[in-house]
């Protein structure tokens, strides 16, 4: 088409050229905003100074290439400041970094403040929104909240930052200012839906996914145009192929993984409409594929025997296109789950060799399943699939030609029986935590949990925005903890995804919760539920440096260069699913869906609080200047 | 008894425990109808739920509450956007957008 002077046909057809033109025109324009945007997004997540999104970069690897602190001086790490956002309660995920300014998101009531690095003592900004407090009585595992995406603006808009609330909102602020743009509904808190992950941005829409799959939420992710708040897509978790956007290309490379019609034909009764497979967890995006990557959850309830079937795609790592939300694959993981192993976990990107020598984009996933999955992120291939650790016991192995686990039934659970000794817990041997890949070592450093359980399955009935669990659990420490002691409950482990052998392992007190943090230094950065900061020897799992902080910790480092100098910074504030016994006061050892009993000793060690604490060398910072912030009169 | 006795008795036994043993009857995943297709039910469990000791009842209104309230949040978020693209100011009640 030609858009320019000489039609000469009636004027009708002439007009409707000129629209056709000028919508083009408009297409192209936003084509070039688009490319624009996520160039410079990409841009920001590759400079050392800032952490731009979770994950560091979309690789989400959580992996810097600083090394002004390293194996030889991280000794001399001291405090260089620290900031109470006034909120107990989990704190999961990571502040941002964007151009000399840290962005802190709390939990419920989901507070976020700006603090400039020059002089963090004074706060640039706060949001604080208002929100129902009924949304804390529908949250299943604390009232915890993943962080913050941010969007680096154009020529038409200030840049952004994104954030969800526990109440089912997901709010566009202002990132200069902290004030609200948009607010959009996203999840109702009177059917049970809430928002309790970090959303996402790619190109110029924001994604966000769901939670509440304990109150039988059917899940679904989102694309809003960020400029305006509109919706651009959603697929759903179950149901029909038109509204989980399955294709007729769907799993075409992988079709044993199964195709078209599931999301009802593996379900009963019009379970899947309250079938679960919500998405709190993390994103990953491939700009060349166009692809983004992310887990579904648990099908609902967690009584198996209440929905028979395969109940997909739920527990699915899902590949869709970024611009039409269409699934290229899906991949499920834990088919009928039986466990509550919700597979929402990190999905990390890499590029590496497999075992015939061929260069392969992949993605690896640890799974809450105890199984650590490594894709084809391309169509989805199933490359390596390995037992986190050798005591998990539900599976004996997966068929690597089919993807499907072989169970061992020995473990499985329905009513009227008692499971006894299922390993990992629901919990999982791995759980929200955001993990990383070290690309010179090609090891992931993964922060694991080592928990196990009894199940005892009940019957009950589905009333919208009631708890639909249907199971009591009793979960303890794994064969290699102390059940005695309840401690022992958390490893950290360097995997190799190739030849699927861990390089090195080591047992940590309780569930490492948070996920690690890598750097080229030769360093591997976590927290601990107990309230430490370590950073070991990423060759070889030494332990060299720790910290005690006011709080434990459930989420994940990162490091950041500003003037410099080189920092860690962590989030304290001890909560999430492990911590529910401790924030809301609970002592029957099955409360908290197991995990009241499963951390009945963390109280020994740590209690409530709520910020984040920056360390460098010998406490270098901006308040090495002492007279940096005085009052003047 | 015979050797030929003994061999028959142990094979019976055998046979009738292979069948009894859980690991060999019970779901493990393993035998699909179709790719992507392959729960069993725990053997002595319904295949089917309505009717069964294990029917959850599921009531049709409580079932569709979830897609009212999304159907009704989408309306509401595009009434809010498309009046926030034609003014540049968010309304986040829409009882109080202009008409």
């Amino acid at each position: 088409m030609v858009c320019a002077n000489g039609e000469t046909r009636t004027t009708k057809r002439r007009s409707l050229m000129n629209r056709a033109c000028i919508l083009l025109a408009g297409v192209a324009m936003v084509s070039v905003g688009v490319a624009r945007a996520n160039e410079k997004l990409v841009e920001l997540s590759k400079d050392n100074g800032n952490w731009v999104m979770n994950g560091r970069t979309y690789e989400a690897q959580n992996y810097s290439p600083l090394t002004q602190i390293s194996t030889s001086n991280v000794k001399n790490l001291r405090v260089a400041w620290s900031f109470s956002d006034g909120v107990l309660n989990g704190h999961e995920g990571a502040p941002l970094v964007v151009n000399g300014m840290m962005y802190i998101q709390s939990p419920f009531p989901n507070r976020t403040f700006a603090l400039n690095l020059d002089n963090p003592g004074r706060i640039v900004w706060e949001n604080n929104p208002k929100q129902s407090s009924a949304a804390r009585s529908v949250a299943c595992c604390d009232v915890v909240n993943r962080g913050l995406a941010y969007w680096p603006g154009d020529d038409t808009t200030a840049p952004l930052l994104f954030k969800n609330l526990l109440d089912g909102h997901l709010v566009a602020m202002d990132a200069k200012t902290g004030k609200t743009v948009w607010k959009i509904e996203n999840n109702d808190i009177r059917v049970g839906s809430t928002l309790t992950g970090a959303p996402y941005v790619v190109k110029d829409e924001v994604l966000t996914g769901s939670s509440g799959a304990e109150l039988g939420v059917r899940g679904y992710i989102t694309a809003y145009d960020v400029h305006t708040g509109a919706q651009k897509w959603r697929a759903y978790a179950t149901g029909s192929d038109e509204s989980m956007l399955i294709g007729k290309n769907f799993n075409i490379t992988n079709p044993q993984y199964g195709t078209s019609d599931l999301g009802l034909e593996t379900w009963q009764d019009n379970g899947w409409k309250i079938g679960g497979g919500t998405n709190w967890g993390w994103y990953a995006y491939d700009p060349q594929e166009n692809l983004i990557y992310y887990g579904s959850g648990n099908p609902s309830p967690w009584n198996a025997t209440m929905r028979p079937g395969d109940n997909k795609w739920t527990m699915t790592i899902f590949g869709r296109d970024a611009d039409t939300g269409m699934a290229k694959f899906g991949y499920q993981k834990t088919p009928h789950d039986e466990w509550d192993y919700a597979g929402v976990d990190v999905m990390m990107l890499s590029e590496q060799r497999d075992k015939n020598g061929k260069l392969r984009k992949l993605l690896t996933h640890p799974d809450r399943n105890g199984i650590v999955y490594t894709l084809d992120r391309t169509n989805g291939d199933l490359v390596s699939a390995n037992k986190i650790d050798d005591t998990v016991n539900w599976v004996r192995h997966v068929d690597m030609k089919t993807g499907i686990p072989v169970r061992d039934p020995e473990y499985a659970t329905y009513m009227d029986h008692k499971a006894r000794g299922v390993c990992p817990a629901a919990m999982g041997y791995h759980n929200q935590g955001f993990d990383s890949y070290d690309p010179q070592k090609q090891r992931f450093m993964l922060g694991a949990n080592h928990l196990c359980m009894d199940w005892e399955p009940f019957m009950l009935p589905y009333r919208a925005g009631q708890f639909f669990v249907g199971a009591t659990l009793s979960i303890y420490p794994g064969p290699k903890g102390n059940r005695q002691t309840g401690e022992g409950s958390g490893q950290i482990k360097s995997y190799d995804a190739i030849t699927g052998k861990m390089s090195w392992s080591k047992m940590e007190r309780f569930a490492v919760w948070g996920g690690t943090m890598s750097t080229a230094g030769n360093l591997v950065f976590y927290g601990t539920l107990d309230g430490f900061i370590k950073a070991r020897d990423s060759r070889t799992g030494e332990l060299l440096w720790k910290f005690k902080l006011p709080s434990g910790v459930v989420g994940n480092p990162i490091t950041f260069e500003h003037k410099g100098v080189q920092y860690v910074a962590i989030y304290y504030g001890v909560g999430g699913w492990p911590g529910v016994g401790l924030v809301f006061d609970l002592t029957d050892p099955s409360a908290g869906l197991g995990a009241v009993g499963a951390f009945k000793e963390m109280a020994h060690y740590t209690q409530q609080g709520g910020g984040v604490m920056v360390f460098s060398l010998n406490g270098k910072g901006p308040y090495d200047d002492v007279n940096l912030g005085e009052y003047e009169n | 008894m015979t050797i030929r006795m003994i061999f028959s008795a142990t094979a019976t036994a055998t046979l009738a425990l292979a069948f009894a043993s859980p690991a060999f009857a019970a779901y493990d995943g393993t035998h699909c109808k179709k790719p992507g297709v392959c729960w069993e039910p725990q053997p002595g469990y319904p295949e089917q739920l309505v009717g069964s000791k294990y029917d959850p009842h599921f009531d049709p209104a409580e079932l569709a509450k979830q897609q009212e309230s999304e159907d009704a949040m989408v309306a509401r978020n595009k009434a809010r956007t498309a009046y926030f693209i034609k003014t540049g100011t968010w309304v986040e009640d829409v009882n109080q957008i202009p008409k």
